[in-house]
């Protein structure tokens, strides 16, 4: 059992996180009892992100935001990976007082979310276009120490990059998760998909630690982790 | 100096970072007035604090308070925190309530609807027809083919019916449980028809409402169902016409891009009788042409442009008229 903070641990190579809503279930996924507290799958097929700390060479931990602080995830769909995030950053009735902004554009999906949230303090849904900046202004205390982007459309590397100039925290970790499929055809294919945006993200001063390739739990998916360095973002583009 | 506020509280900041001035909101904090903030707030406008201390200080400078060190900016306590929570639910669930003011989500329901509807429709009709030939052996099918599902449905056997629809029933007859299983197959058909038509007429409302140009031009059911397989009225304004063209013929459009078959002429485009009447060598042409109109409908509708209404559909029908006249043969 290798435990990743209080509310993560990965067991026999699944990974596990203490449910924050004990008795309930977000999508059907198992449960176990360790340490007299209930505990939720976290499933690799289910979260692009479970599948990252599953298959990362770095320190699995590291994908992870610090219990009680503050993360933006763009494109929170129906809320999986979100309630496990919930789970890690703020716990039972948010006693570690963490804030999660989800944001999707779909209507569908935010009611989901809204259906997680009124259980799980901590968890605000907003519904809007994650490229809208000033819209998503309001929910952010400052600069944020964690961002995650899964969406699946053109563009995703520019929309990444610039959500985190704009509300990522010097020393921040900076999570893209990339569909190959959802940009034109190139050719190379995928990894070229993935090579070039972890260039772009290189050059737009992130330091970029790994690509991980998502092949067997998610066709045509990579998830790059980077982080921001001490001074960002880097003066010369601080305003657009 | 530097004025900075969130919903909660503005404050002022000299140059070196010291707070000169603040103003905290502590009046009336509801989830609702919670909401009503954090939404000024997403338009880039000012709270009441704010205003307050930009009176006070006219010359400092506005900055977003993520350009502040993280220490110049109180935490959110967990009274705030569960507060903002609320506000966010409300504003969350008042963005959910609007999408049902979408017109383009609901001519999407209903175009698909109407499509389940029509292929089921289909199949009902075809069994009852050829199932009741069976029993009616005299009967011209296809010539009585609307009456023979309403003559069922409302007969009490199947002589009744024979009698209805001035023909003579099997002498070999029809035992009880069987009549009664074809009678209420014929109900459904009767019934899966109106419900048919109860959601035509609905698409022919929103669609006259929501696209009034392309509907006159193309019928409100057409113009529905071309929005709807574009993803609404804003994108169908923005596809080229080229693409207007196609729609609806997407496979055999990748089809040709694969495989290199012929490219598509038209696609839902076809289903217009100045397409689908035409003859075979003209109907690229009208297509071609039609789809230009229909992107300027489209245009028009969803820009608010003028709406076109009987001249400007009787200009396209002279034109459709006029490619009739130019090209009587096919090209040899």
């Amino acid at each position: 059992m290798d435990r990743l903070s209080n509310g993560v641990l990965v067991m026999r190579r699944g990974l596990w996180s203490k449910n924050a809503v004990p008795g309930v279930r977000v999508r059907k996924e198992k449960t176990r009892k360790i340490d007299g507290r209930e505990w939720r799958n976290w499933s690799p097929r289910h979260s692009k992100l479970a599948a990252g700390i599953l298959r990362t060479k770095q320190e699995p931990s590291s994908f992870l935001p610090s219990e009680g602080s503050q993360a933006l995830y763009l494109g929170a769909g129906h809320g999986t990976t979100v309630s496990h995030l919930h789970d890690h950053l703020c716990g039972l009735d948010n006693e570690q007082g963490g804030s999660i902004i989800a944001v999707d554009i779909s209507p569908r999906c935010m009611r989901d979310l809204v259906g997680l949230a009124k259980r799980r303090p901590g968890l605000l849904p907003v519904l809007a276009d994650v490229r809208n900046h000033e819209g998503l202004r309001p929910w952010l205390n400052g600069r944020v120490d964690w961002l995650f982007q899964d969406v699946s459309q053109a563009g995703q590397v520019e929309i990444f990059l610039d959500a985190a100039k704009n509300f990522l925290a010097p020393g921040g970790v900076a999570l893209l998760s990339l569909k190959s499929a959802s940009e034109r055809i190139v050719e190379g294919g995928a990894n070229e998909h993935y090579d070039s945006a972890a260039k772009a993200m290189e050059i737009a001063g992130l330091d970029v630690l790994e690509t991980i390739h998502l092949k067997g739990w998610e066709e045509q998916h990579a998830l790059i982790s980077s982080v921001a360095p001490r001074e960002w973002p880097l003066s010369n583009d601080t305003r657009d | 100096m530097r004025l900075c506020w969130d919903w909660r509280l503005a404050r002022i900041f000299d140059d070196s970072g010291e707070i000169v001035d603040e103003s905290v909101w502590d009046a009336g904090r509801k989830p609702a007035a919670v909401a009503t903030r954090l939404n000024l707030l997403s338009e880039g406008r000012m709270t009441h604090e704010a205003r307050r201390l930009s009176e006070r200080f006219p010359e400092a400078e506005i900055t977003p308070i993520h350009e502040l060190q993280s220490h110049m900016w109180p935490t959110i306590s967990s009274d705030d925190a569960q507060l903002l929570q609320e506000a966010t639910l409300v504003i969350a669930q008042a963005g959910i309530a609007d999408a049902s003011n979408n017109p383009d989500r609901r001519l999407e329901h209903l175009v698909r609807a109407g499509d389940e509807m029509r292929s089921s429709w289909t199949t009902l009709e075809a069994r009852v027809i050829e199932w009741s030939g069976l029993f009616l052996p005299e009967i011209d099918l296809d010539g009585n083919r609307s009456r023979i599902p309403i003559a069922l449905a409302r007969a009490e056997s199947l002589e009744g019916a024979a009698t209805e629809l001035e023909t003579v029933a099997s002498p070999t007859g029809i035992n009880n449980l069987e009549w009664s299983a074809l009678s209420q197959w014929a109900r459904g058909v009767v019934e899966v028809e109106a419900r048919l038509q109860s959601v035509e007429s609905a698409i022919k409302e929103v669609a006259t409402e929501h696209l009034p140009s392309t509907s006159a031009l193309i019928g409100p059911l057409l113009a529905a169902r071309m929005s709807t397989t574009a993803h609404g009225r804003g994108r169908l304004a923005r596809l080229p016409s080229g693409t207007v063209q196609v729609l609806g013929a997407e496979s055999s459009f990748f089809l040709h891009l694969r495989d290199g078959i012929p490219v598509p002429k038209h696609g839902h485009l076809f289903q217009h009788p100045w397409v689908s009447r035409s003859p075979r060598w003209i109907r690229g042409k009208v297509a071609r042409m039609l789809s230009g109109k229909v992107s300027i409908a489209a245009r028009l509708d969803a820009y608010g442009g003028s709406p076109w209404g009987d001249k400007e559909v009787r200009e396209v029908e002279a034109k459709v008229a006029d490619i009739r006249k130019r090209h009587p043969k096919p090209q040899r």
